[in-house]
Order: C-alpha cells, then sequence, then structure tokens
C-alpha cells in the first residue's frame, strides 16, 4: 500500500509548486494510473515514492512505513521503477541490464539468467537475439520494453511505472498492455502507471488520478471519472468521444431491460451477447446483424433485452446533453 | 655547424641511452604521483556535495595549464632549490591538470537518466561510482592521462636545466657544445619515448574501456 498525504514539492529556485497538497492512497493490488499534461508533477510524484526526491512537506508511507526512514537503496529494491527516459546502462548486455536488481540482492546467476529469459519472452523479445547484445544495438520501443523487464527482475510487489509504453507501436503496445494485465490478475501488485494516453488509462486503471500544474483535479474510477468529469480540464482530457468510450467500459448488463424470453430470431440468428461483454461489442453486433436491439445472456440463458434506444438514453445521460 | 655521423652514431649507441631510465623516472614517477592524485580528487569534487566546486577548480587546472614548467621550478626554487626532487614537484603539478581535468568532465557528462535509473534499481552512490560513473569515464581519464604522458615525456627534457638529470642531459650538453648530433639522439629517444608509452597507455585504455564501446 502507498499513502500520500498533504504532499507538496517545490525545487529550489522554482517559483510555483510542482506538486501541491496532494492526498491519495493506493491500495494493495491496485493499479493507479496518474494522466495529465507535461509538467503537472506526475514523474516528481513517482521519484518521491522511492525517495530519489523527498518532498518539501507532507508524509508518504509505504506498507506502513514513513519513507523518510528507511534505507533508500533497500526501499528502492523493493519497487520496480520503470524510468521516463528508459536508462539502460550502456556498458552492459541486455541480460545484465534486465539482471541489475537480482544482481544487488544477490541472487544465484543460474536463477537470475532463468529470469531474465523469461521476462524479456513476456515483453515480446526474443531472449536468444537480445541478451548478449548492448543496449545501444536495440530500437527504441525495444529498450522500453527491456526497461520494463528490469523493473520487475526481482519481482518487487510494487511498482512504479513512468509511460512504461510510450515508445512501443500501438500494436505492440495493446499486445503488451494485455500480457501486463493478465500478470496482474495473478501477481497483484500495487502499481503507480503513469501515461499520457487517455486509452490506456481507461483500460490499466483501477484508480485515475488527474492532476494540472501539480494538483490532483479528480480522482476515480476510469467510469467514474468518464461519467462525471470535476470540470472543463477533465473534460478535455477525456476528448470528444467520451460516450464511446464510456460504452467500452459499461457492461451490457446495467442498460438492459430484464426478460426471460425475447424473440427468438434474435438468438438463431447470432443477434447476441454476453451480459459482462460492454455495451460497444452490442453496437458491433447490431450493426453487423442490421437489428435494433440484441439479446443479452448469461452464460447460454437469456436474460434481458438491450435496445439502441437504451444506449442513446445512457449517452445523453451521461454527457449531460437533452434528449 | 657540420655534422658527424660517426658521432651521431656513438652518441646513439654510448652516450643518449644511459639517460634512458633516468628519463623514465622523471615521467613515470610524477605521472604516478598525479594519478594518485588527481583521480581522487576528481572523483570527490563530482560527488553532490562537492559538485558546485568544480567550475572554480576546472579553472584553477586550466590556468595552471598555461604556466611553463620552468616557471613553476622557478616558483618553488626558493624553498626546494635545485635538483632532481624540484624537478619531480614541478613535473607532477604539471601533470596532474589534463588528468584531473579529464576526470571531472568524464564523470560529470555521464548521462542524467543513466544514473537515475542505477540509483532508482536501488544501488548505493558507491556501487553507481563504481560500477556506473567510472566505467563509463574510463575513455575520459585515459585520453587525459595519454595527455599528461606525452606532455611530461618532452617537458621532462627541462629538468636537466635544473640538475634533475634525464635525456635533457645529452640535449643541453648538445647545444652548449654546438654538437647536433647529440641533439638529435636525444630528440629521436624522446620521441621514442613518447610513441612508446601513448601505445602503451592506448591499449591500457583498451582493456579498460566498457563493453559496448569495444565493439
Ligand atoms: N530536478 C528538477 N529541478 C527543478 N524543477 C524540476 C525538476 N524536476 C521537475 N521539475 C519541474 O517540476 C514540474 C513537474 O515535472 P515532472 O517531471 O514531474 O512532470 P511530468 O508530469 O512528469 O511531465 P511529463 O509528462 O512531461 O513527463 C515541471 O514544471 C518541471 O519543470
Ligand atoms: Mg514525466
Amino acid at each position: 500500500m502507498i499513502e500520500l498525504e498533504n504532499i507538496t514539492k517545490k525545487f529550489p529556485g522554482a517559483d510555483s509548486f510542482s506538486v501541491d497538497r496532494i492526498s491519495f492512497r493506493v491500495n494493495e493490488g491496485n493499479i493507479c494510473v496518474f494522466l495529465g499534461p507535461s509538467g503537472c508533477g506526475k514523474t516528481t510524484i513517482l521519484r518521491m515514492i522511492n525517495r530519489l526526491e523527498e518532498p518539501s512537506s507532507g508524509n508518504i508511507f509505504v506498507n506502513g512505513k514513513n519513507v523518510l526512514e528507511v534505507d533508500p537503496s533497500g526501499l528502492r529494491q523493493s519497487m520496480g521503477y520503470v524510468i521516463q527516459q528508459i536508462g539502460l546502462l550502456p556498458h552492459r548486455t541486455i541480460e545484465q541490464n534486465v539482471g541489475l536488481v537480482p544482481e544487488l540482492l544477490g541472487w544465484e546467476a543460474d536463477k537470475t539468467r532463468k529470469r531474465v529469459r523469461e521476462l524479456l519472452e513476456v515483453m515480446g523479445l526474443k531472449p536468444d537475439e537480445v541478451v548478449r547484445k548492448y543496449p545501444h544495438q536495440l530500437s527504441g520501443g525495444q529498450m522500453q520494453r527491456v526497461g520494463v523487464a528490469r523493473a520487475m527482475a526481482a519481482d518487487p510487489p510494487i511498482m512504479l511505472m513512468d509511460e512504461p509504453f510510450g515508445a512501443v507501436d500501438p500494436i505492440v503496445r495493446i499486445r503488451l498492455q494485455d500480457e501486463f494485465l493478465s500478470l496482474q490478475q495473478k501477481f497483484q501488485k500495487t502499481i503507480c502507471f503513469v501515461t499520457h494516453d487517455i486509452n490506456e488509462a481507461i483500460k490499466m486503471g483501477d484508480y485515475l488520478i488527474i492532476l494540472n500544474q501539480g494538483r490532483l483535479i479528480q480522482m476515480g474510477s476510469p467510469i467514474d471519472v468518464l461519467t462525471s468529469p470535476a470540470d472543463e480540464f477533465v473534460l478535455s482530457l477525456i476528448g470528444e468521444d467520451r460516450g464511446v468510450k464510456i460504452l467500452d467500459l459499461t457492461r451490457c448488463e446495467t442498460l438492459m431491460e430484464p426478460m426471460r424470453e425475447t424473440p427468438d430470431d434474435l438468438m438463431g440468428s447470432g443477434c447476441f451477447v454476453q451480459s459482462i461483454q460492454p455495451v460497444k461489442l452490442a453496437l458491433e453486433v447490431m450493426m453487423k446483424k442490421d437489428s435494433d436491439h440484441v439479446a443479452v445472456c448469461r452464460e447460454e440463458k437469456v436474460i434481458g433485452l438491450l435496445s439502441w434506444k437504451n444506449i442513446k438514453k445512457h449517452i445523453n445521460r451521461v454527457s449531460g446533453e437533452d434528449e | 655547424m657540420s655534422f658527424d655521423p660517426g658521432l651521431f652514431m656513438k652518441a646513439m649507441s654510448h652516450q643518449a641511452p644511459p639517460y634512458i631510465l633516468e628519463h623514465l623516472n622523471l615521467v613515470l614517477i610524477p605521472m604516478g604521483i598525479a594519478i594518485l592524485i588527481a583521480l581522487p580528487t576528481g572523483i570527490v569534487i563530482t560527488r553532490p556535495g562537492y559538485r558546485h566546486l568544480s567550475p572554480r577548480i576546472m579553472a584553477v587546472f586550466n590556468a595552471g595549464q598555461t604556466i611553463p614548467p620552468l616557471a613553476v621550478i622557478a616558483i618553488f626554487f626558493p624553498f626546494l632549490g635545485l635538483g632532481y626532487g624540484p624537478a619531480i614537484l614541478a613535473l607532477t603539478i604539471y601533470a596532474l591538470m589534463p588528468i584531473a581535468r579529464n576526470t571531472i568532465t568524464g564523470i560529470s557528462t555521464v548521462p542524467e537518466d543513466i544514473k537515475e535509473a542505477a540509483r532508482g534499481m536501488g544501488m548505493t552512490s558507491w556501487q553507481v561510482l563504481r560500477r556506473v560513473e567510472l566505467p563509463l569515464s574510463v575513455p575520459a581519464i585515459m585520453s587525459g592521462i595519454k595527455t599528461s604522458a606525452v606532455l611530461t615525456v618532452s617537458t621532462a627534457v627541462l629538468a636537466a636545466l635544473v640538475g634533475g638529470k634525464g635525456m635533457g642531459a645529452i640535449i643541453f650538453a648538445g647545444i652548449n657544445f654546438f654538437q647536433p648530433e647529440l641533439i638529435l639522439a636525444g630528440t629521436i629517444y624522446i620521441g621514442a619515448m613518447a610513441v612508446f608509452i601513448e601505445r602503451f597507455i592506448v591499449l591500457m585504455e583498451w582493456l579498460l574501456s566498457p563493453a559496448h564501446l569495444k565493439g
């Protein structure tokens, strides 16, 4: 668990606060995503959590311990850190780079080697091709993935990830996100994740924390933020297609009208969705089947009917427009 | 002035060689002392607590480099007199500058994000120095040592003027007695020593260089 209490940070010589009275908590096993324009203080917050920077005032607790009272190296070894500028050590091979923290922790060479290969694989890199290379022999996106693997190497319970997928192409990026989420399902780490990409934020975050000029503007689950943005700034950050994004996060069962039976032809013609699938998918099915409603099932059983009218009503309601 | 090949051959084979060892001492001893002083100084100056001092200290080193070595000897003459000791001292001071300067430049040009990553992974500042900053500074440091060594080989000639011996003795004898054969022989040995030392340092540099630069 990570807890910030009224944290401020003013760099020497700066005339404004880089981080201004921020408090929040990231519970164990959650991914907390930080979102905000360049210079709003995201990196500074992460760096204060692992004590690369000390706050001007306020307290930070990690698993109940004040970070200023623990040994900084030990603290950092217990947190994976993906730095924004990647920062691989140029004089070390990829294998040595990924195995850095295990090496500092004194793992056996064999165990480290196995772990390094496993992680490179997870990151979609071919271990045999890259382990002996040096960082300058890789592309930017490949280096970034090595940076993520390095942060995960010693299996730290906490991860600080500063735009971990910023340099990889959109296709690989989506694959890495999925891979990461499925690992997260299994290992339940406590993660602070910085991104500039609202879609990534919605996809990865259990919580979003939206920042502007060092201040916390809004905090909440992705659906909370999408349905009730705190102000104009948050609204502009989310983008024009808020409705579509909401439909991606809303399950069909929330908008359907409960019903035991639906007209037969819907099931027969394949015009149905599962109750936990996103409404966006229901829309797709409707378009494909040229229908204005779909059956909603739980397993094999029909439990409701979702119609275009209901969807439209929902969009209008959450985006505050009149019907 | 005439040139006597016989005399030249004799200078090459008999008169100059005894001075080789003396001259090498005038190079290696000041170099050794200079490295022992300049490296740690350069490292300390680049530590966060002292970093603010480094521009001023660099300025002193750069200025020091413009003082002729003979002037250094002259400055110390009233305290130390003439002879081997003062010559070594002057040469040491002279050799210090390029090494210290390059050590400071080398360490302080290690990119911030690399040091940041090393710290962020949990390296102590000592580990960052040993495993990141120093290995990455090797090329700069070695090139400082190289500059310094080549400079010292030629500057050490002046040691003979203050009774410090070395290959300078035969060169100045040649000047005093109008024997270009001696001057030429001495100069050739000086050149050979410079080349030899430079090659040796290049080899060391290659051995110590960070792996990714070896190709
Ligand atoms: N070491 C520093 N010294 C002085 N000011 C700093 C320092 N680091 C950051 N700042 C300032 O603090 C503010 C927040 O910076 P920070 O790096 O946290 O932004 P960010 O949200 O991570 O931005 P980006 O999305 O561009 O990475 C900026 O105004 C920046 O200029
Ligand atoms: Mg940043």
